[in-house]
């Protein structure tokens, strides 16, 4: 007897897809070092001098040295962990606000939609540079700074469309049975229709989480990120200098990572559209 | 004898997936005549759509593929032509109407520029003679004032009219086939009756062919020249119209035209397929007693006690207008309506889309909040009762609804949905009691209780049906309100369904309001029938007496727009 649920339906369609589950991989051994990473497991010695400044990559050291003789891999390694973390982070802070506010905007309307339109509005018209650059000014900079700023900015599009797609499921049959057998508000909206939407929620999380490493990049590179140790941006920022002079290797590792993990997050959030949409089921 | 103009000759059809081979058409052979009309009657999934869309090419490729068979059309095997050739052949020669008028139209366009882009597409004219021809095919198919309504968007024409405006593009460029896929399934009987005849007289204006398929072998009866029967992929019975109707031969032929209630006299419960066949198609003798007539009215009154009591309901939406959408006027979707239903009767309401049935159905339960008047329950004015006096309410009060597929939660099991309504009441002692309370409803709607933990998608319409009404008796309610509950289903499914309510009915009590927009299924099920129209309760007596005097114009043209199919005193010559 077969007992197949949506999820694990969806999950067979996703690990079908060559490139998808090559994403997968790619993003589960990002978390995996950035989880050993944390641990002090992995590159916990990248301040360590090691050799020589510059030195270019080598058997022993492959991605090279930067000016201080540190190994750039680890570097890169520990990047990884701050990169991850600001993904994890935002999406902490921004999915229970998106969600949250996109559902009761959604399911009562009137007044309390209007007010919670009108705040996402209001946030997404403030350029969402300005906007982090400001949080980090208020809250100082550091990596503390980075989750806020990024998780008060990206939960608008997330409730954009749970607002949306609530206000399609409350006039389905179901949600008005669940009212029928003697059903509240609450039992409604968070025992049937979110569980209906939490799609979305996924999909969307896959796409913010690459937008959120990005945008740590871009606001490390600024000076306004993180402090005193090594992320993806300031060794970017770093790197800039030391380009005409033929070094190159610290700007490639710290970008090739970025890179891949991006590319693997977007394709993944693709291929979860196609997977987890009920409207392709039977495809 | 002339050669037929479309022949299909031993066409086979395969659903290659990722789960294996599904065959949808087996070795099929029927013909078409010039200027004849064909059925194709069969239930969902018994691969007549398959045929169409394999007769215009238009099966899925790769996953659809064609072993064995040929479609000649004017004696061209239409299987060996390219895109390019089938492209000239669709919507020119062979065009088709499909089932759902609300979706087969594009939003964004004004209905005279899709009818004209039909023509267009096939013929080389001008803009303005394309639009001209656009309003007089508009003309043609009826819709009142073509000039100024082929301005209009879809969105603002009525459910018949969008099917007419279907209709007008099947047949802008006079094809010689026209296929119609369950054209009026999604439409009420009366306006079913105005299509099937819109479609009868211009197949005779145009002397076209048409292959009209259908689940219900009563829609045909007055239009179809041949019938073929298609039963889980296969041809069982293909003869003239007339052959079918009188003499038919296979049992599920016999069943099919058994199984939709007639006006007037009925068996106890209706005949279903599984009355004339077996599992394995096996034929089997219909017990006599299965067809005797049963008069309602002989029935001894069981009780006097009056359950529900509605007195002068109205309720009523507020028309927005202005830029700062103040309320401007109201809509009185029911308009004063007023009855009384004993316990353990049936209330039929009957009436066409839009006359109020519905909002009227839900305002007695409270799901919508009646403006004036009152409801009383059991001699208790419910009209105004709120919080936990309402909760507790809805256990003795339930509403089956109309569509099998939005009504279940998909993302709940089986199980969950059936104990669901315990929970939230607090009925029975822990999960395990819960569990055992769901198993036992759900095999008394005729399900197999170890389906329990499987998804509704996993389940037929008939099926889904049958989750909803268990759902509905979970807390053992009193009074239930089915709602264009039976619309959804194949007619052969629609009547497992009517027995199932009756003997439900029966075995607990419950008292129905039983709401449809088909006066025979009303009329097969309710003791007493209320006609709605325009809010209010036109025409109000006994079941058998609204057949047989009806009183109103409106109820009369409601009982004229039913299929005649077969006959009441052909019932017994079934067996």
């Amino acid at each position: 007897m077969k007992e197949n649920s949506l999820w694990k339906d969806a999950f067979k369609r996703l690990i079908k897809d060559k490139m998808a589950l090559a994403s997968l991989i790619v993003v589960i051994v990002y978390s995996l070092i950035a989880i050993l990473a944390s641990m002090g497991l992995i590159a916990s010695d990248w301040a360590k001098e090691v050799g020589a400044s510059n030195l270019p990559p080598s058997a022993e050291h492959w991605f090279g040295t930067d000016i201080f003789g540190r190994d750039v891999l680890a570097k890169v390694l520990h990047g990884t962990q701050i990169a991850m973390s600001v993904g994890l982070f935002t999406a902490l802070i921004a999915i229970p606000i998106g969600v949250i506010l996109g559902a009761v905007a959604g399911y009562f309307g009137g007044w309390v939609d209007d007010f919670i339109t009108w705040l996402y509005t209001t946030f997404s018209s403030i350029p969402n540079i300005m906007l982090l650059i400001s949080i980090t000014m208020i809250l100082g900079k550091g990596i503390f700074a980075v989750y806020i700023a990024l998780g008060a900015t990206s939960w608008v599009t997330l409730c954009r469309l749970i607002r949306g797609e609530v206000m399609k499921h409350k006039e389905r049959e179901y949600v008005q049975a669940a009212g029928a057998i003697g059903g509240g508000h609450f039992r409604k909206l968070f025992l049937h229709i979110l569980p209906n939407v939490t799609h979305i929620v996924i999909i969307n999380t896959s796409l913010q989480f690459q937008f959120a490493i990005k945008s740590e990049v871009i606001l490390s590179y600024l000076g306004l990120g993180v402090q005193g140790e090594p992320s993806w941006g300031t060794m970017i920022d770093d790197a800039k200098l030391e380009l005409a002079r033929g070094v190159w290797w610290q700007l490639a590792g710290a970008t090739m990572a970025m890179f891949l993990v991006v590319l693997a997050f977007n394709l993944l959030g693709d291929a979860l559209r196609d997977s987890l949409d009920p409207k392709l089921k039977g495809k | 004898m002339t050669s037929p103009l479309l022949s299909v000759r031993n066409l086979v059809v395969d659903f290659h997936t990722g789960e294996g081979v599904t065959r949808a058409v087996n070795n099929i052979s029927f013909d078409i005549p010039a200027g004849k009309t064909i059925g194709i009657v069969g239930e969902s999934g018994s691969g007549k759509s398959v045929t169409s869309l394999a007769v215009m090419g238009l099966l899925q490729k790769p996953a659809a593929r064609i072993p064995q068979g040929e479609i000649l059309f004017n004696g061209q095997n239409l299987l060996n032509y390219n895109d390019a050739q089938m492209r000239a052949i669709r919507g020119n020669q062979i065009s088709m109407i499909f089932q759902e008028p609300m979706t087969s139209l594009n939003p964004v366009f004004k209905v005279g520029d899709q009818i004209a882009e039909t023509i267009r597409i096939h013929n080389s004219v001008s803009a303005k003679e394309a639009w001209d021809r656009a309003v007089d095919l508009m003309n043609q198919v009826g819709i009142p004032n073509p000039a100024a309504s082929a301005h209009k968007y879809p969105h603002e024409m009525s459910g018949g009219q969008k099917q007419r405006v279907m209709i007008a593009m099947a047949i802008a460029c006079e094809p010689k086939l026209l296929i119609c896929d369950e054209p009026t399934t999604a439409l009420d009987v009366t306006i079913q009756k105005q299509v099937l005849d819109l479609l009868h007289g211009l197949q005779q204006k145009y002397n076209m062919s048409m292959m009209f398929i259908t689940h219900d072998l009563g829609v045909i009866g007055d239009i179809a020249d041949d019938v073929v029967v298609m039963y889980r992929s296969n041809v069982v019975e293909k003869n003239n119209a007339k052959e079918v109707f009188y003499t038919a031969k296979h049992p599920y032929t016999k069943g099919l035209l058994a199984c939709r209630p007639k006006l007037g006299a009925n068996p106890r419960r209706l005949l279903t397929v599984s009355d004339f066949m077996d599992e394995n198609g096996v034929e089997k003798h219909v017990s006599p007693e299965r067809v005797v007539v049963f008069d309602k009215d002989s029935e001894a009154e069981k009780s006097s006690d009056i359950l529900l009591e509605v007195k002068n309901l109205v309720t009523q939406f507020p028309i927005k207008g202005g830029i700062f959408g103040r309320t401007v006027d109201h809509f009185k979707a029911v308009n004063d309506v007023s009855f009384t239903l004993k316990k353990g009767k049936t209330l039929g309401l009957v009436g066409e889309s839009g006359c109020g049935k519905t909002t009227l159905g839900r305002s007695i339960l409270r799901l919508i909040e009646p403006s004036s008047g009152s409801i009383i329950y059991n001699g208790k004015d419910i009209t105004n009762v709120y919080a936990e006096e309402l909760r507790l309410l809805r256990r003795k009060m339930q509403i089956i609804f109309q569509d099998p597929y939005s009504s279940l939660n998909p993302r709940m099991t089986v199980s969950e949905i059936l104990t669901e309504p315990l929970n939230i009441h607090n009925v029975g002692n822990g999960r395990k009691e819960r569990l055992d309370m769901a198993k036992e409803l759900f095999e008394k709607v005729g399900l197999n209780a170890s389906q329990l933990n499987r998804y509704p998608h996993e389940f037929s319409g008939g099926q889904r049906q049958r989750i909803c009404i268990a759902r509905a008796l979970m807390l053992r309610p009193e009074f239930v309100i089915c709602d264009e509950s039976v619309s959804a289903l194949d007619v052969s499914v629609q009547a497992q369904v009517l027995n199932l309510l009756l003997d439900l009915q029966q075995e607990f009590g419950l008292t129905y309001v039983f709401i449809s927009h088909d006066l025979s299924v009303v009329n097969f099920i309710a003791d007493e029938v209320g006609v709605m129209n325009a809010g209010k309760i036109i025409e109000m007596d006994k079941a058998t007496n609204i057949y047989k005097n009806p009183k109103e114009e409106y109820t009369r043209a409601l009982l004229s727009a039913i299929p005649k199919g077969l006959v009441k005193s052909d019932l017994s010559a079934l067996v």
